[in-house]
């Protein structure tokens, strides 16, 4: 009688062992960058890992006492496994969040647009905490592009899985522009340069001279009166009896001027891209 | 057999048994793509095959490093934050004396961000897979896992690279 209460006894011993044997607990989430302190239970020694994103800790534990983890050990932002090994393992998950936004990854395009274009600027943020983890709760950013000779452009856009975006039409005006995006205190900026768009109302204007005749244009302006960019190319062609010529010429400041060989009644014309000038009929030396 | 022709034998099979192991990894690795509600740019077929060829071999990188602990398959499909830490883990893990192993990878992809300009890529990964942590050889974890990750990809010279991989709770 006495074999059989020993025997029971051990059963019920190592059972209650068993079920009081390490165990932890590790709050649902964390923060980057900051301690963390799990709970253990239990008694004796063991082994506590910690498995996640740049982090692969192993260390012996007392049971029953909390395990700390130092802020280094949870900078990255994502999923960790902690496992806390004595006769058995036991594990369990838990995430770490992105820390306060420290910086915006500001992507503007395109650096140099025509003006008066739809959709033609384009922006994208993504706020990052200071060990550049994307912060994925949502957040407000708000996007601006300021320029001397216009209203600025305002937008505001809430951050869905860590992006915010706008996008809209280039200015009026060429010149540059400051595209910025801002999250509470934290901004970033970029710069657009915005440029004369196509020359509009092409003129030329020319005289004769010892072989030949010199061609220029008037001031080359798009359609809102900005002045093209020098080195837009301007093609001149002269037509006379004895056939055609045509020259390629970049403007300088604002005018485009050329000299060509002609004899005779000559008809010269000037385009650029899909815009034609006026024609300009000039009799030259024969 | 002559000699050149046991050396040749030798190098055949010895070519073989290098190469099968990789062969088997990479079926190993299951993508599939959702480009459905990806926006405001739209993906074009060409994109779409390069993302699920390039995520799908990042995750074989991904876990031939942290099986061998060896940074060299990282270099190629990871760059900037991602890359940081997945070589900050293979070196701790170095360190530690413990190693994972991702087996039977599924990953169901979605594209749910496509910049304006194309630059960079958003995409939700419902990851499912086997992952077996040991230490020093002795298995001290082995289960079946579903886990979602946030993905940033940008376009390289030739290939998409992963910048963001952040595992979340849910999307």
């Amino acid at each position: 009688m006495k074999r059989v209460f020993a025997i029971f006894a051990l059963v019920v011993t190592t059972a209650a062992g068993n079920c009081w044997a390490q165990d932890f607990r590790v709050p649902n989430s964390a923060t980057a960058g900051e301690d963390l302190s799990i709970a253990t239970s239990g008694n004796g020694k063991g082994t506590f890992y910690l498995v996640g994103p740049g982090a692969s800790i192993k260390t012996e534990v007392a049971l029953g006492e909390a395990i700390h983890l130092k802020s280094g050990d949870l900078r990255i932002a994502g999923g960790y496994l902690a496992i806390l090994c004595s006769e058995t393992c036991k594990s369990t998950n838990f995430y770490v969040n992105a820390a306060a936004p420290a910086t915006i990854a500001f992507l503007v395009h395109p650096s140099r647009v025509p003006v008066g274009r739809n959709d033609a600027v384009s922006g994208v943020a993504l706020p990052f905490d200071r060990f550049h983890n994307l912060v994925l709760a949502p957040k407000n950013v708000n996007f601006q592009l300021v320029s001397k000779n216009a209203a600025p452009f305002s937008h505001a856009a809430r951050t869905q899985d860590g992006i915010a975006w706008f996008r809209t039409a280039s200015g009026k005006a060429a010149g540059a522009v400051e595209a910025h995006a801002s999250l509470d205190d934290v901004t970033a900026k970029r710069a657009v340069q915005q440029v004369a768009s196509e020359p509009c109302n092409l003129r030329i204007n020319g005289q004769r001279t010892n072989g030949g005749i010199i061609v220029q244009t008037d001031p080359v302006r798009d359609c809102a009166g900005n002045v093209v960019p020098d080195g837009t190319i301007i093609t001149f062609t002269a037509s006379e009896a004895n056939g055609k010529d045509t020259v390629d010429a970049p403007i300088k400041q604002g005018v485009a001027r050329v000299k060509m060989e002609a004899k005779g009644a000559t008809v010269v014309s000037a385009a650029s891209g899909v815009v034609m000038g006026n024609d300009l009929r000039i009799e030259a030396q024969r | 057999m002559n000699v050149a022709q046991k050396n040749w034998l030798t190098v055949a099979l010895l070519g073989v048994v290098l190469v099968l192991p990789a062969l088997a990894a990479d079926t190993a690795v299951q993508v599939q793509l959702d480009i459905k509600k990806a926006g405001p740019r739209t993906i074009e077929n060409l994109t779409e095959r390069g993302i699920l060829r390039d995520y799908r071999r990042a995750w074989l990188s991904l876990s031939q490093a942290l099986e061998a602990n060896t940074l060299d398959p990282l270099e190629g499909p990871f760059a900037g934050d991602a890359k940081q830490w997945i070589k900050d883990t293979v070196l701790s893990q170095q360190r530690s004396g413990l190693n994972q192993k991702y087996l039977e990878q599924n990953h169901r992809l979605e594209a749910v961000f496509y910049a304006p300009e194309g630059d960079v890529m958003e995409l939700h990964d419902t990851a499912e897979y086997r992952l077996q942590i040991s230490d020093g050889g002795k298995l001290i974890q082995d289960e079946h896992v579903t886990v979602h990750y946030i993905v940033l990809m940008t376009p390289g010279a030739d290939r998409w690279v992963i910048r963001q991989l952040q595992a979340v709770p849910q999307f």
